[in-house]
């Protein structure tokens, strides 16, 4: 019995963790390139669901058409922030860069909130669902999987194959050498943060369309410290990193669930948030490169 | 002598600024709770400054430090408030316990994060912060997610009217009692060997543990100090005024980066920032709360980033620059 409730919710974990790993992509671009932690992450990923939500319930379009459209909105807001705030902040102390992102989140929350208001919101997207032996999923989370694992990999292509991903990966090897090779490195920082932001703000699409409700503008909080946990096991620079450690978060996060709900006297979601943080200062302590990592 | 003195002159202005404060809320009516917010951020801001502005770590978790002394005031009256005997023991007790609380989880947060650097300490510290709350709340300690209310314990320990002073009047004393006292471990280890150590730390980290300075031992004292100063307002400006304390409060990190914004408008690293940084912020907030109540944010958000874009130092570090060569140089650091 227990074994198949555990089986039933490793298989949703994992549909999830694909979803997590996706948007922690856009964190882990940006610090591999900026060597900036955006602590307004989750903020960027609420603006995303409140753009499904807007175009579902105003538009009455399908989630998935808010992908792209929420890709472009990010990158714009990327760039706007980028050049407003971001590019002055390159070199400084983390002080300075970490306080800047965190207003920047407050910022985007704020203006959500003025705009939407700050009740809770949800959308019911019925495109019928599949009944596997061991768990039931509605059509809306496995076309949010295979967006996830889609966008992945064009990142992954984009990266490998094209010039300006070429010279994005040259800047997260080596800076100054980028540049000594005529690498255009102000250009790249700035494209990079776009691309950052852009992704996780689709990925606020994707989430919504795993999770419908609780759409609300201080949605991104939680998000944030999930994603900092994914990134660290990912190895923090790398963003392929950061996918595979968000299938392996989703794992973790309803398996643990599962095993704890069994115990008395505890609470089992509050539990599985420790346990999180536990493998977080785990990963740090041990192998600050990740689970993946190369060293 | 003479240069041992001249040592402490800084203090003068910081002294000053706390008196001034002082008889404003004394004397004026209707502004001691705004002097007591007030008190309130110089304060945290002072305790914070010596390990944030002195190092140059971010610490994301620092308002754990302030909820565990919250906790162990909690803590002390939940646990002692029929104690007869003990009568304002009760307090002293929740203060001390305070004290060792915070500063066995910095003892232990240092043994994990201050090995990291940059950008990893400031999420390992997030990591601290939040899988303690979570801990708490998960595995039901100290009354777990429903946290622990004792105003009534405080009322039978000392009398309704005394517990009241005790709310209103004598945890802001405190307060303004330990920004003193932070004050003066600030400037002590400013002008001591940990300073120049701290100095050449937040400058370069690698060329200083070259030099042969144990980088590390520093870290760590500035550590404890700072959170041990965090524990005691925790549980005064907390513990006392509120009568009340539950985790998602008291691990808040919204709070955290409260501080250190009031580190940041001030000037790091300096004596007099975050007193200047806590009357600039709380002020502005105080006034946005009146003139546009529930926008506050909307409108500090873009403050702040224009602040750190374009005045990194603070208040006091452009000051600093301003006043090189003059007398105020012997003041105002």
């Amino acid at each position: 019995m227990i074994g198949a409730q555990l089986a039933g919710n490793l298989t949703q974990g994992l549909v999830l963790g694909g979803i997590y790993g996706m948007a922690t992509m856009g964190l882990s671009l940006i610090f591999g390139v900026l060597r900036v932690i955006n602590v307004g992450h989750g903020a960027f990923i609420m603006v995303g669901a409140f753009i499904t939500l807007w175009m579902f319930t105003a538009l009455g379009l399908a989630p998935i058409i808010a992908i792209p459209i929420a890709l472009v909105v990010g990158m714009a807001l990327g760039f706007i922030f980028f050049y407003s705030a971001m590019r002055r902040l390159i070199k400084a102390p983390e002080l300075t860069t970490l306080l800047a992102t965190f207003a920047i989140g407050i910022l985007l929350e704020e203006l959500i909130k003025l705009v939407f208001g700050s009740e809770f919101r949800g959308y019911n997207w019925a495109v019928g669902k599949i009944t596997l032996p061991i768990t039931v999923f509605p059509m809306s989370k496995i076309y949010a999987f295979i967006g996830s694992v889609a966008i992945a990999l064009l990142l992954y292509f984009w990266f490998k194959k094209t010039r300006a991903g070429t010279a994005v990966r040259s800047v997260v090897e080596d800076s100054e050498g980028a540049r000594v090779c005529g690498v255009n490195v102000g250009w790249v920082y700035a494209l990079s943060f776009a691309i950052g932001i852009g992704l996780t703000t689709a990925s606020g699409v994707l989430l919504t369309m795993f999770i419908p409700v609780g759409i609300n503008p201080y949605m991104g909080g939680g998000y944030t410290l999930k994603a900092f946990v994914i990134a660290v096991l990912g190895g923090l620079t790398s963003p392929y990193g950061a996918f595979f450690g968000g299938l392996i978060f989703g794992l973790i996060e309803n398996g643990s669930y599962t095993l704890f709900a069994l115990i008395p006297g505890v609470e089992a979601f509050a539990m599985t948030r420790f346990l999180s943080f536990v493998i977080l200062l785990l990963i740090l302590l041990i192998k600050p490169t990740g689970l993946l990592g190369a060293k | 002598m003479r240069a041992k003195i001249v040592k402490y002159y800084p203090l003068i202005p910081v002294y000053a600024g706390y008196f001034i404060l002082f008889m404003i809320g004394k004397n004026l009516p209707g502004m001691w709770q705004l002097v007591a917010m007030l008190a309130f951020y110089c304060a945290i801001g002072q305790a914070f400054n010596i390990f944030l502005g002195m190092t140059g770590y971010v610490d994301f978790g620092y308002v754990a430090f302030m909820g565990l002394g919250t906790y162990g005031m909690a803590l002390s009256i939940a646990y002692f408030y029929q104690v007869e005997w003990l009568g304002i023991g009760v307090i002293v007790i929740g203060l001390i316990l305070a004290i060792i609380m915070a500063s066995l989880l910095s003892m232990a947060v240092g043994a994990v994060a201050l090995r990291l650097r940059g950008a990893y300490f400031a999420i390992a510290t997030i990591g601290v912060n939040e899988g303690f709350r979570y801990l708490i709340e998960g595995a039901k300690i100290w009354g777990g997610s429903e946290g622990i209310i004792f105003s009534g314990q405080l009322s039978q320990a000392f009398g309704v009217e005394k517990a009241s002073e005790l709310s209103t009047f004598w945890a802001d004393i405190s307060v303004f009692l330990i920004a003193g006292i932070a004050a003066f471990i600030t400037i002590y280890y400013m002008r001591g060997k940990i300073g120049y150590a701290l100095t050449a730390l937040r400058e370069d980290e690698d060329a200083a543990k070259v030099m042969g300075i144990n980088v590390t031992r520093y870290k760590i004292i500035a550590f404890i100090t700072s959170a041990s100063l965090a524990g005691l307002v925790g549980a005064t400006a907390w513990a006392l005024k509120l009568t009340y304390v539950f985790p998602p409060e008291a691990f808040e990190i919204h709070y955290s980066v409260e501080f250190i914004i009031v580190v940041l408008l001030g000037g790091a690293g300096t004596l007099l920032g975050p007193i200047v940084g806590g009357l600039i912020y709380g002020l502005s907030k105080y006034w946005l709360a009146v003139i546009v109540p529930g926008f506050q944010l909307l409108i500090f958000a873009p403050i702040i980033i224009v602040i750190i874009v374009a005045f990194p130092e603070g208040v006091i570090g452009m000051l600093k620059q301003r006043i090189k060569g003059t007398v105020l140089e012997k003041f105002i650091i």
